[in-house]
């Protein structure tokens, strides 16, 4: 059967000048047609390179070790330059972080959006896509540059561009970072119903676990180059097996204790050099045994989840936090 | 930056090793540099010792490079040369680098009216041609090093000053250098401990393209006669000199022009290499 | 609107700047050993005719009277006459601009046709460590070689094998555009190698600070071919620093191509200037300095227009210094 997305055991690193540094270290992954998963992870875990990866979009100094990611049966990194090209512009939509670096500072709107409709755009199907990203201000707008545009409004017109072909699956990583925060829902609830009109899957980046978890019906968790922990939103918020995703939901606002304070994550996400010996989020685990720091962690498939931890039916069955 | 953590010689072995060519380079830099300071020292003959050998004689055991108009042996004369391109280069590009610094530092802290008036200064000096201004120096002070010297770095200022300001500029907004000043710290302090600091870095790549710029400078000017004189030598001056009998002793020439050449590229290849350490330009496949 | 406020603003920023050009060549000529009546008379001045000549050019009046006189002659149009040959300056720099400009534009027209495709090569083949080393060795070699050096070179080559090319033997282009052309084969290409290096080096660097951006990344990532996307999205957005190196490249090759006129004996502006200089003709130095100035600041200013141009956000106050 074919998936849309398939990513088994992917390790990719990066030769940088202080040496390598992995990124992802054994991601595996699975996304059907028509769903929706957040990816959530700090900066460093790795999941803006799994969204890049996604279209072999990764810089050049990285390099694939080992895994594989395929995207309806054809491996992205299977070398054939042509067949990619058709992938990307047919079958996958990126949105990135800010739209101002995103689109061309030198070529206006219109020409921009034109040119991701392909060789049949016209100056209907232009203004088609405007008013499908709410951005049916008629003309004024197309003839703009990136930079006379609000920071809204250009990440409207770059979500149009993202999907002028109407793709299969989207990928969006951090889309409302770089935007007031007024705005985020507006844009999350455009990216979404961009989605469902036309069935496409979402793949959506971000650090903050509760917006993913208000998109997105799977979430993964992602830490140091690994997923840690992937259920449904329900499963993940009612209870978490992985002590990460746990003390992420603990230091979010809005889980404040009883003194009004969060509890912030002790310590600094890691920057791994080799594919890790123990469990990762160890150095900072209120969990942690001596296994932890020898023993890689599998990933395990319970009832209702997949988690990578040593110690997830106890941190299942404890209520609240270490 | 790990450069300066790891200590110093290190982190130098190690730039050199992961980039192939600015190690190339600062082994080629090093060892011509150490060619002209050893120079007079190597067994190489007298530079100054007229009928060596016959005139316009071919390269041979006892004149490995050929001699001259004057039977001189050429080699030796090349190392002085070697020696006084670099000499007046890096003195010119070291004063230089420190002055264009401080002004840099002063247009961009300062601001308002002095900064204005420097920066248009700089253009002034920047919109004459480089090697008329230097013949131009040279005919104001009688030609000679001192007058090379100033010539390069009136013409390097601008490099430094405008670079230096620019990224002055993006430090000086900066919470720690606004700490510095309500903290009570003057004018000097803030410039020598909050922002030199931080153009360092900027500053050591324009010192590399200012001493190619420099040797340039320097051979053109003893090109045209406007240089070091004689019976003082420099690279310049002594292809100025053979290129008189270009056809008749072509080895007057080519040694010289071919080691200018290298000192010059060494520079280069490690300027280039050091741009690159400070501002990975990475760039992307496009397919 | 906006675009004539901001050229009214570089053009006030020029005149600034002539001005400051303007007082040093005047300063830095009245310091230069020597005096007028030295120059005219010789050694057989007496202090009669030196009178004479001291008030013939005004000399016997306050420096900064004889300054503002010059001034104003000189943006009349007139440069005075040559204190050697006593003929007008401005008829003697007319008479060779011709060839300081056809040299000038066809080297930098060489080193645009060689540079910019190597340096987008280079640009684009920097993924790789090959691609990179071989890009950074290439620029910074032709940058390396100084052009006297790149001239003997030729210069011996073609006296052994002449392919036609001459050295020397300069006629107008229009006069006999054949022999006009062997004669400026060699000091073209000459000239232009390093300028070749120059526009590599900065194509580049510039085209690898394009393709670092989300832009180029959105564009690989919605399919484009890699030509599509250098044609549409990497050229017009590298260009403003290939522009800016072009333009003074150009301007100083106006100004400043003393070496290759002089070895091949191209009767351009700057062997004049420097054989002024030579012979301390004062008068004829001022002006072909100033010259020189003035063409590298309008041609500046030309391309500060070009970058509005290029790229729509600039316009504005916003200034390149």
């Amino acid at each position: 059967m074919t998936s849309l997305l398939d990513v088994r055991d992917l390790v990719v690193v990066y030769d940088t000048p202080r040496g390598r540094v992995v990124a992802l270290d054994g991601v595996s992954l699975d996304l059907e047609a028509g769903e929706t998963l957040g990816i959530v992870g700090e900066s460093g875990s790795g999941k803006s390179t799994l969204g890049l990866a996604i279209g072999q979009l990764l810089p050049w100094n990285s390099r694939r070790l080992s895994g594989d990611l395929s995207v309806l049966d054809l491996s992205v990194f299977g070398g054939d330059d042509e067949r990619l090209r058709r992938l990307r512009r047919d079958v996958l939509g990126f949105v990135f972080q800010n739209p101002m670096t995103a689109l061309d500072p030198t070529m206006r709107i219109g020409r921009q959006l034109a040119r991701a409709i392909g060789p049949r755009a016209t100056r209907d199907s232009v203004r088609a896509l405007l008013s499908r990203v709410g951005l049916a201000g008629a003309g004024r707008i197309e003839q703009s540059f990136p930079h006379e545009l609000s920071g809204g409004m250009a990440q409207r017109a770059a979500i149009g561009m993202a999907i002028a072909r109407n793709p299969r699956l989207i990928v969006a990583d951090e889309p409302t970072a770089s935007l007031d925060a007024w705005l985020r829902d507006q844009i999350l609830e455009l990216l979404i119903s961009m989605c469902s009109a036309t069935g496409a899957s979402l793949v959506l980046l971000s650090h903050d676990l509760h917006v993913v978890s208000r998109y997105c019906r799977h979430v993964a968790v992602m830490y140091g180059g690994r997923i840690v922990e992937y259920a449904q939103r329900e499963t993940l918020f009612r209870r978490q097996a992985h002590p990460y995703t746990r003390a992420l939901l603990e230091s979010a606002p809005g889980a404040e204790g009883p003194d009004g304070r969060l509890r912030p994550i002790q310590g600094l996400p890691p920057v791994i050099t080799e594919s890790s010996r123990g469990c990762a989020f160890a150095p900072r685990c209120g969990w942690m045994k001596d296994l932890c720091n020898d023993v890689r962690p599998e990933m395990q498939l319970t009832r209702d989840r997949s988690v990578l931890c040593h110690r997830a039916e106890e941190v299942l069955a404890c209520r609240s936090g270490a | 930056m790990s450069l300066i953590v790891r200590g110093p010689f290190a982190s130098i072995l190690d730039f050199a090793r992961r980039d192939r060519l600015s190690g190339i380079g600062a082994v080629l830099l090093a060892s011509l540099v150490l060619l002209g300071l050893i120079g007079p020292v190597l067994p190489l003959g007298d530079a100054e010792e007229i009928g060596v050998g016959p005139r316009l004689a071919a390269p041979a055991a006892d004149w490995l490079l050929g001699t001259d108009e004057l039977g001189r042996s050429a080699l030796p004369r090349i190392v002085e040369g070697l020696r006084a391109t670099f000499l007046l280069a890096s003195m010119a590009v070291i004063l230089t680098g420190i002055l264009g610094t401080l002004v840099g530092l002063t247009a961009a802290y300062a601001g308002g009216i002095v900064d204005v008036a420097i920066m248009r200064l700089v253009d002034v000096l920047f919109a004459f041609p480089p090697l008329l201004l230097a013949i131009l120096i040279a005919a104001v002070l009688e030609p000679g090093g001192t007058s090379a010297i100033i010539a390069i770095s009136l013409i390097t200022l601008p490099l430094f000053v405008r670079v230096v300001r620019a990224v002055a500029l993006s430090i000086v907004e900066r919470s720690y250098v606004i700490a510095a000043e309500v903290s009570g710290a003057g004018f000097l302090r803030v410039i020598v401990f909050h922002l030199l600091p931080n153009v360092l870095g900027a500053v050591i790549v324009q010192l590399t393209y200012a001493l190619s710029i420099g040797m340039l400078v320097e051979s053109e000017l003893s090109f045209l006669g406007l240089g070091v004189q004689p019976p003082d030598a420099s690279l310049g001056s002594l292809l100025r000199l053979g290129s008189v009998y270009l056809t008749a002793a072509p080895w007057l020439v080519f040694p010289a022009g071919l080691l200018l050449a290298a000192a010059i590229l060494s520079v280069n290849l490690l300027g280039d290499g050091l741009r690159d350490l400070m501002d990975p330009l990475r760039g992307r496949s496009l397919r | 609107m906006r675009i004539f406020r901001f050229i009214a603003f570089r053009l006030g920023i020029a005149l600034v700047t002539l001005f400051g050009v303007s007082i040093i060549v005047f300063m830095a000529v009245h310091f230069v050993p020597g005096s007028y009546e030295d120059v005219i008379l010789g050694p057989f001045g007496t202090p009669e005719t030196r009178a004479i000549v001291r008030a013939k050019y005004g000399l016997d009046r306050p420096a900064v009277e004889q300054y503002l006189h010059w001034l104003a002659a000189t943006a009349r149009g007139d440069f005075g006459t040559s204190l050697t040959t006593g003929q007008p300056v401005a008829a003697e720099i007319i008479r060779r601009a011709p060839a300081t400009i056809q040299l000038a534009v066809m080297a930098t027209l060489l080193a645009i046709a060689v540079g910019v495709p190597m340096g987008i090569a280079s640009g684009v083949t920097s993924t790789s460590q090959f691609g990179r080393t071989a890009g950074r060795l290439v620029g910074a070699l032709g940058a390396s070689v100084p052009v006297f050096v790149l001239g003997t070179i030729f210069v011996f080559m073609f006296s052994i094998w002449s392919l036609g090319l001459t050295v020397g033997g300069y006629v107008p282009l229009f006069e006999d555009p054949l022999t006009n052309m062997r004669a400026m084969t060699l000091p073209v290409v000459t000239l232009s190698v390093f300028g070749m290096a120059l526009i590599q080096r900065t194509t580049r660097d510039s085209v690898l600070s394009v393709t670092s951006e989300t832009h180029v990344t959105a564009a690989v990532a919605r399919g484009e071919r890699p030509p599509d996307i250098i044609r549409s999205h990497v050229l017009r957005n590298a260009s403003i620093p290939i522009v800016t190196v072009t333009t003074v490249y150009f301007a100083y090759l106006l100004g400043g191509a003393i070496i290759v006129e002089q070895m091949f004996s191209v009767p351009g502006v700057a062997v004049y200037v420097v054989q002024s200089v030579r012979n301390r003709d004062y008068l004829a130095v001022q002006a072909g300095v100033l010259l020189a100035a003035t063409v590298f600041v309008t041609i500046n200013i030309l391309a500060d227009i070009v970058y509005a141009l290029i790229d729509p956000r600039i316009g504005g106050k916003r200034s390149q210094s």
